[in-house]
């Protein structure tokens, strides 16, 4: 008895979804039978009557191509769990290089407007994921499509064969034939529907080609702002600082040579003073290397700069180093500055003790570590700003970082930069 | 004394030398690449060399490896080392051999005369002077900062202090103190940290850096 219900159950549950299949992937047939109807209407009496249906079945089969793909995912989804990415093209950032022109992913406009304008254009027209959307609603209507009218199209031919009598005795064979293969296919009807769809709508590597291009044209974006930032930052600083004070300094000094017969005594304390501002002078312009480079990184390398980070970090830090080559400078840099991050953050926001950093180079790969005591939870402390800035700046090596902070610590960032080994 | 000065750049070679001379010491070399400065320092033998960091042919650390190679060569060789940088690193591998007669310091030093020339002699003689910025760090820096918990401040600023290379009689005169209070607050600090104190200004000293550079 149950098992009859949760037959019945799912006859009917089928029987629905078939009904389902059946409208998306007949929607755009159904628009161009609409189109020929409306061409027979006209008549051939009319020299200009194909015009419309043409106009309809391009418009409507172009509009209606990506919502029908969006219910077939959406549909998919939804009965077997197989998620089918789309891969529809994103607008990447458009971003002004440091030319002044506009980049917008495909080329470069001198105006922002323009870029927009023009990556809205191509976008529409360029998209693979366009033509593969029209190659499945070609296709999905003659496999999946018919293979679903089964069950509805049975109990059509049951209903017209035995509820109106009017075909007599073939009429009513045909609609019992009809009703046994519509309950008897209804579970399974809608099936054909995932394989298709899977192999049909999957981006193809045309597609996956064109993210990466993405990827790396948002990556670039990213460093040149960055780097223009950089340059800027450092101009102001030398420009704020340094200067300003060697000028102060100057006059400093040709005060007091002025004063030298006159006031001897004032003199002197304009020397003090003009002694005291080359110290101050000095200092800014030391942290300010240290920002672009820090001296023993380009001294010594990577693994000396990440102990002498150790050194002066308020934490109990270990280095265990293993690396033979040095790396390219612009790799060691960004490592260097992203191990330093990470080691402030665990002295400003988890409330570390204890830090080590392990430093190991494979065939292909540098790979560190960096492992706190603290209280865990980088990323709900994070915001995601820093981590993020970190990852982006890695990112530009195809570097990666992956930090696993569960609450309550440890925590245990790993960054890994593909680097040949020489 | 006799000096060697090791400086790359013409113009603060010429300064420093014209400095020192100012003092009434003698110059009696100068060398300004890595291997030349070795080379100086092996053949002057002087009673003190002022050494820059930062040479040529490689423009890294060639003068530091210099001053060490040719302690390694006349152990006890003493050499004060300027530096646009101070890093803990290299203080450590300076101190490494717990010899002393070892300076290290920021270019800016030399604008105190009197201090930067005390300093020199200070280090001729066996001394340590080190710049109080490494002294700064070495005291905020890893796992020496929980050991020195213990001591007041006051016996915190006289141990940086005597870190610096300085004697009982600077400290005080420093601080303010009679040199005996500096007295008791030193054998007290030894007694907190467990530092033996035999006496000697010179070991004394290089006893403290050991300290705070135990990991």
């Amino acid at each position: 008895m149950r098992q009859l219900g949760t037959w019945s159950a799912r006859v009917g549950v089928g029987f629905l979804r078939a009904c389902a299949v059946v409208a998306v992937s007949m929607l755009i047939p159904a628009v161009w039978a609409a189109a020929v109807a409306l061409g027979i209407r006209w008549g051939p009496g009319n020299p200009w009557s194909w015009l419309a249906p043409v106009v309809l079945v391009g418009v409507g089969t172009l509009a209606l191509s990506r919502p029908v793909c969006r219910a077939v995912r959406h549909l998919v989804a939804r009965w077997t769990g197989t998620v089918i990415p789309a891969g529809y093209r994103e607008a990447p950032p458009v971003t002004r290089m440091s030319t002044g022109y506009w980049w917008n992913g495909f080329g470069y406009e001198r105006t922002r407007r323009d870029a927009l304008m023009d990556q809205k254009w191509r976008i529409r027209w360029n998209d693979p994921a366009d033509r593969r959307d029209l190659r499945f609603t070609a296709v999905v209507p003659l496999t999946a499509g018919l293979v679903a009218c089964l069950p509805p199209a049975g109990l059509a031919a049951a209903v017209l064969g035995l509820g109106t009598g009017r075909y007599g005795a073939p009429g009513r064979l045909a609609g019992a034939l009809g009703l046994l293969v519509a309950v008897a296919v209804a579970p399974y009807a809608w099936r054909a529907l995932p394989p298709v769809a899977v192999r049909f709508l999957r981006p193809s590597s045309a597609m996956a080609l064109a993210e990466r291009v993405e990827e790396l044209t948002a990556q670039r974006a990213d460093a040149t702002i960055a780097q223009a930032a950089e340059i800027r930052r450092i101009e102001r600083d030398l420009h704020d600082g340094a200067q300003a004070r060697l000028v102060g300094l100057g006059l400093s000094l040709a005060t007091a040579e002025k004063l030298m017969e006159t006031d001897p005594e004032r003199a002197r304390a304009l020397m003090r003073e003009a002694r005291a501002g080359a110290t101050a002078s000095l200092t800014e312009l030391r942290e300010l290397v240290r920002g672009i480079n820090p001296p023993v990184l380009s001294d010594r390398g990577l693994v000396d700069a990440l102990r002498a980070l150790a050194l002066d970090s308020p934490l109990d830090v270990t280095v265990d180093a293993d690396l033979r080559h040095r790396p390219d400078p612009p790799v060691e840099s960004a490592l260097y500055f992203a191990v330093a991050e990470l080691l402030s953050n665990a002295v400003k926001h988890a409330g570390a003790t204890r830090v080590r950093i392990t430093l190991a180079r494979g065939d292909t790969n540098i790979v560190i570590e960096v492992l706190d005591d603290g209280r865990g939870g980088a990323h709900a402390r994070d915001g995601g700003g820093g981590l993020a800035g970190l990852r982006r700046r890695l990112a530009a090596f195809d570097g990666t970082l992956e930090i696993i902070s569960p609450a309550g610590g440890p925590t245990r960032a790993t960054l890994e930069v593909p680097c040949a080994s020489s | 004394m006799r000096i060697v000065v090791a400086e790359d750049l013409y113009l603060l070679r010429d300064g420093m030398v014209r400095l020192i001379e100012a003092y009434g010491h003698e110059v009696v070399a100068t060398a300004a690449t890595g291997p030349e400065t070795l080379r100086t320092l092996l053949e002057w033998k002087p009673d003190v060399a002022v050494v820059d960091v930062r040479m040529p042919p490689s423009h890294t650390d060639e003068g530091l490896r210099a001053a060490i190679a040719a302690r390694a060569e006349l152990p006890g060789l003493p050499v004060l080392i300027l530096s646009q940088y101070v890093e803990q690193l290299y203080a450590r591998e300076l101190l490494a051999d717990g010899s002393g007669g070892i300076g290290y310091f920021l270019k800016d030093s030399v604008f105190d005369a009197d201090q930067f020339i005390d300093a020199l002699e200070r280090v001729a003689a066996g001394g340590t002077a080190m710049d109080p910025a490494v002294i700064a760090r070495l005291l905020a820096g890893g796992p020496s900062n929980r050991r020195l918990e213990k001591l007041t401040e006051r016996e915190h600023s006289v141990l940086g202090l005597m870190a610096e290379g300085l004697s009982n009689q600077v400290i005080a005169q420093r601080l303010f103190l009679s040199e005996s209070a500096i007295g008791k607050y030193t054998t007290s600090l030894f007694g907190k940290l467990g530092i033996v104190d035999d006496g000697t200004n010179n070991r004394r000293v290089l006893a403290v850096l050991a300290y705070l550079n135990k990991d």
